[in-house]
């Protein structure tokens, strides 16, 4: 069902309540709410202004976008956004592209999306835009916007190209830290959509969101939707009665142990807080442990350095405040899991602080947004 | 006397180009290309697991993406001596086939029919389907509350737009359907690889998905509405704008370049016969790779990968006192933001010291797909508009080749459990170069593995060919050549240069090479 269906007026009254209520499900809010969308999505007048600014990236977020098919990406791009930048889509070329994002952050009040991470180093000369670096485009946009959303891991932390030469960060974030780069633009709603690339459910939502109540959801400490991100892939994966039994893949080519976790093979499900286990990719087709490869924890800070190698189990872990860890030296177990150290992994995040083994984030230990 | 234009974003493509060009009565007299982003993906493989490969080069970019994890695996194939097993060869074939689709046909609607369309013909439109009355309604009403984003602005149609408007009416629904179409596309995919963008699932060894018998069924149906839209939509819109409102673009040979052409084998049918194989996947190639110079196509030239150079003379890197080339393996490299005379990321990459046209055109021309041939003695010339026919051609070709590679996979996982992948640990030292001809051209990965870490990885790829700027000899790269001569009537509207430039379908990410900043180790990498 084409969610933005209701704006046809020909949409019988119960059609619209039931395509509401999708609405919600989406966003993983309560279906309690429908009258509160109905009413919201009645009044709404025009089309909000969207500004998708593309900088150190590899377009996958924007690809990711238009996979959107229960609504499909059309329907967004033609009835309910005005995508006034996008220099993937947009027909403009040049100074006429300029123009029109100069027009649109002079009017303000635009969505802002940032994909791609912003490099500093060098004073941003490793991506310039009209001559101009990217670093600052995004400033003179951010300025103006009433929301920023940053899709991917690349524009909510820096994503891959923080461990190159560039001093690439993402807006708020250079990994784990906060950079301050942007500070002077003041205080403005950022939501964080990472992983690698961005699933294009939880962009669509966030819209609908902000479209509805007119305020961004409930966000973590790394202002990512408590809704999409306050749940952990270990505590939900479909594989973790073969981690309690101690059943791991260690040949990929033994039709024996297909379906087996994926811990030997390196996944840093533990420390991965998504919903890919709920939500699945691409029209609840298929996900990465679905189709047998380890889950790098790319929603996470941490992702890519901490997680490389992405294929083994890390047997020497660096740990903030405890130092080199050799878990190959200490044998655990933890809810029945037997393969050496594993437990170990677990018991020394949790100590620790960033990486927590129990899927606890912080937002849900304190009962609050931080 | 000569007006200097700068495109600069240059839009509907991949990644950040510029495009300067000089004009003088009323035609293209010089050209620059220049790539304005770049992000050291060499720096950050340097002293990984080689294994990470392929999931981070797939993230150079998002549109060609898992070209370069099957790339990246089959360089580590070669390196670590894997024979992927048939089921893992066959997915990594039809990831890549239902790529080719996808991409294409989006290239065509989404990047670049605006520039042949005048939208605003919808408003005319006088028939009676309901789908197209719709259409039109809908863009009516965005023209009356004056927002018709992101179809405006643009630049003015001129004499070879299209502005019927039934024709436009249709195509502009046709732009709307593909990209429905590609969602499709990425949805089947995901099946065989995991996610969609991204295949993670194609590692070095194979494919680690194992898609059960009713999976494949399920695929080979969404597979055929594919190729329908290919065969019964996208196909038949190309050659009816190329031979009928472009014929004149096609006749007059727009965009073309000098007349080097290069391109890699690809879509192994068959298992490797020997070691060598593994550096293209496995033998008995669907399309064949090999070299075209001068326009001699009698005969193609056969391909050594040994010809391969790259220079930095006008690019913002450094090389080595007396070093003007360099062959990929060797890779030094070294940044130099501000350097003199520089003007792009890009690398210029040459074969046999000349530039080559990488992608469509070349493969159609080296392999002399019987449509192109037609075309060509029907009047056409290579060019912007023979790269959109090449297009087209071959994602019939390689969808319907697909579904014959869909029935062997099926057949295998009736016999029992899928199995894709063949487990190796990683050698302590190892050298192993990957080829794919991507939907954008030739796609090489080459990896040094020392220690068991990468000691030097380097990609060059079909983007860095097309958009390469100034050698040391300074010889244009192709984009350069390929907009000489261009018409640009009215300096304000260079809309013949972004067709022609779109007509490569250009994508930056790609084409940045990648920065290694170890400057004075030289190693040479003999290439089997």
């Amino acid at each position: 069902m084409d969610i933005f269906e209701l704006r046809k007026p020909e949409l019988t009254r119960r059609d619209f309540i039931k395509a509401a209520g999708a609405a919600l499900v989406l966003l993983g809010l309560s279906q309690a709410l429908t009258p509160k969308v109905v009413k919201a999505l009645e009044e709404y007048a025009g089309k909000p202004a969207v500004v998708w600014l593309e900088g150190q990236d590899c377009a996958g977020c924007v690809e990711s976008f238009l996979n959107s098919l229960e609504p499909d990406a059309v329907s967004i791009l033609l009835d309910t956004i005005s995508l006034r930048y996008n220099e993937t889509a947009m027909a403009a070329s040049g100074y006429q592209a300029e123009n029109a994002l100069a027009k649109t952050v002079e009017e303000g009040g635009y969505i802002l999306v940032i994909e791609g991470a912003i490099p500093l180093a060098e004073d941003g000369l490793y991506c310039t835009i009209g001559g101009k670096p990217f670093k600052d485009i995004v400033r003179e946009c951010a300025q103006n916007a009433s929301v920023i959303v940053c899709v991917g891991s690349c524009a909510t932390y820096g994503g891959i190209p923080r461990s190159g030469p560039t001093d690439a960060v993402g807006y708020l974030y250079r990994g784990t830290q906060k950079h301050h780069y942007y500070d002077d633009v003041g205080n403005k709603p950022v939501i964080n959509l990472p992983t690698c690339p961005l699933h294009c459910e939880r962009l669509v939502a966030v819209i609908i969101h902000y479209l509805t109540f007119g305020t961004v959801p409930e966000l973590d400490e790394f202002q990512r939707p408590v809704a999409f991100y306050g749940e952990n892939q270990h505590e939900n994966c479909e594989r973790r009665g073969h981690f309690d039994a101690g059943r791991f893949v260690t040949d990929w080519g033994d039709p024996e142990q297909q379906g087996w976790c994926l811990y030997l093979k390196g996944c840093k499900g533990p420390w991965a807080n998504q919903d890919c286990w709920k939500r699945l990719w691409n029209n609840r087709t298929n996900y990465c442990i679905q189709a047998n490869h380890p889950c790098v924890a790319c929603s996470e800070p941490e992702f890519y350095e901490s997680v490389s190698p992405m294929y083994e189990r890390q047997f020497d872990v660096e740990l903030p405040g405890i130092g080199r860890v050799d878990i190959d030296k200490v044998m655990w177990t933890i809810g029945g899991a037997v393969a050496a150290g594993i437990g170990l992994d677990m018991a020394v995040s949790k100590a620790t602080g960033r990486w927590k083994g129990n899927g606890e984030t912080k937002a849900n230990k304190e009962g609050k947004e931080s | 006397m000569a007006q200097r234009i700068v495109i600069d974003p240059m839009t509907r493509i991949e990644g950040h180009l510029k495009i300067e060009v000089e004009v003088e009565n009323g035609v293209v007299k010089d050209a620059w290309s220049a790539g304005t982003m770049a992000r050291g993906w060499e720096v950050l493989l340097k002293d990984r697991d080689p294994r990470d490969a392929p999931y981070i080069t797939s993230r150079v970019c998002g549109v060609c993406e898992g070209v370069h994890a099957i790339a990246s695996a089959q360089a580590l194939d070669h390196a670590f001596g894997t024979e992927i097993p048939e089921a893992g060869r066959i997915m990594r074939n039809l990831f890549c086939a239902g790529l080719y689709m996808h991409d294409h046909f989006i290239h065509f609607y989404v990047l670049s029919a605006l520039d042949y369309l005048d939208i605003m013909a919808v408003a005319g439109y006088s028939g009676n389907d309901a789908g197209l009355l719709a259409l039109k309604d809908k863009i009516v009403a965005l023209v009356q509350k004056s927002d018709t984003s992101p179809f405006t602005p643009r630049y003015e149609p001129d004499e070879f737009s299209v502005n019927d408007p039934e024709i436009v009416t249709t195509l502009v629904s046709h732009y709307i359907k593909s990209i429905e179409m590609k969602a499709k596309s990425q949805k089947l995919l995901s099946i065989i690889c995991g996610i969609q963008p991204h295949p993670n699932a194609i590692i070095a060894g194979g494919c680690t998905a194992t898609p059960s018998r009713e999976e494949l069924i399920e695929f080979r149906e969404l597979w055929e509405e594919q190729v329908k839209f290919v065969n019964e939509v996208y196909l038949p819109d190309v050659i009816a704008v190329g031979t009928g409102p472009l014929l004149p673009l096609a006749a007059a040979g727009l965009g073309a370049t000098q007349g080097n052409y290069l391109c890699y084998p690809m879509f192994p049918q068959d298992a490797p016969t020997s070691p060598n194989d593994y550096v293209l996947g496995g033998s008995n190639p669907l399309v064949g790779g090999g070299a075209i110079i001068g326009g001699e196509l009698n005969p193609v030239q056969v391909l050594d990968f040994g010809e391969i150079t790259e220079a930095v003379e006008h690019s913002w890197y450094d090389y080595p006192a007396g070093v003007s080339a360099l062959h990929p393996s060797e890779g030094i490299t070294e940044f130099d933001v501000r350097k003199d005379g520089a003007y792009s990321f890009i690398k210029a990459p040459r074969y046999n010291q000349e530039p080559m046209e990488v992608g469509p055109l070349a493969r159609g021309l080296v392999n002399r797909y019987p449509e192109l041939m037609d075309l060509i003695n029907a009047g056409a010339k290579a060019g912007a508009v023979a790269r959109h026919f090449c297009r087209a051609v071959e994602s019939k070709l390689v969808g319907e080749a697909g579904l014959a590679w869909i029935d062997r996979l099926i057949e295998l996982a009736t016999a029992g459990p899928i199995i894709g992948m063949k487990d190796k640990l990683v050698p302590r030292s190892a050298r192993g170069m990957g080829a794919w001809d991507a939907p954008r051209g030739a796609l090489g990965h080459w990896v040094d593995i020392e220690g068991y870490r990468i000691k030097n990885y380097q990609l060059v790829v079909p983007s860095t060919w097309n958009a390469s700027p100034r050698d040391e000899k300074q010889m244009r790269g192709p984009y350069e050549q390929s907009l000489i001569g261009c018409p640009v009537p009215d300096v304000d509207n260079p809309i013949n240069v972004v067709r022609i430039i779109r007509s490569f379908d250009p994508c930056l990410a790609c084409a940045i090479h990648l920065i290694d900043p170890e400057t004075n180790d030289i190693k040479v990498y003999k290439v089997s």
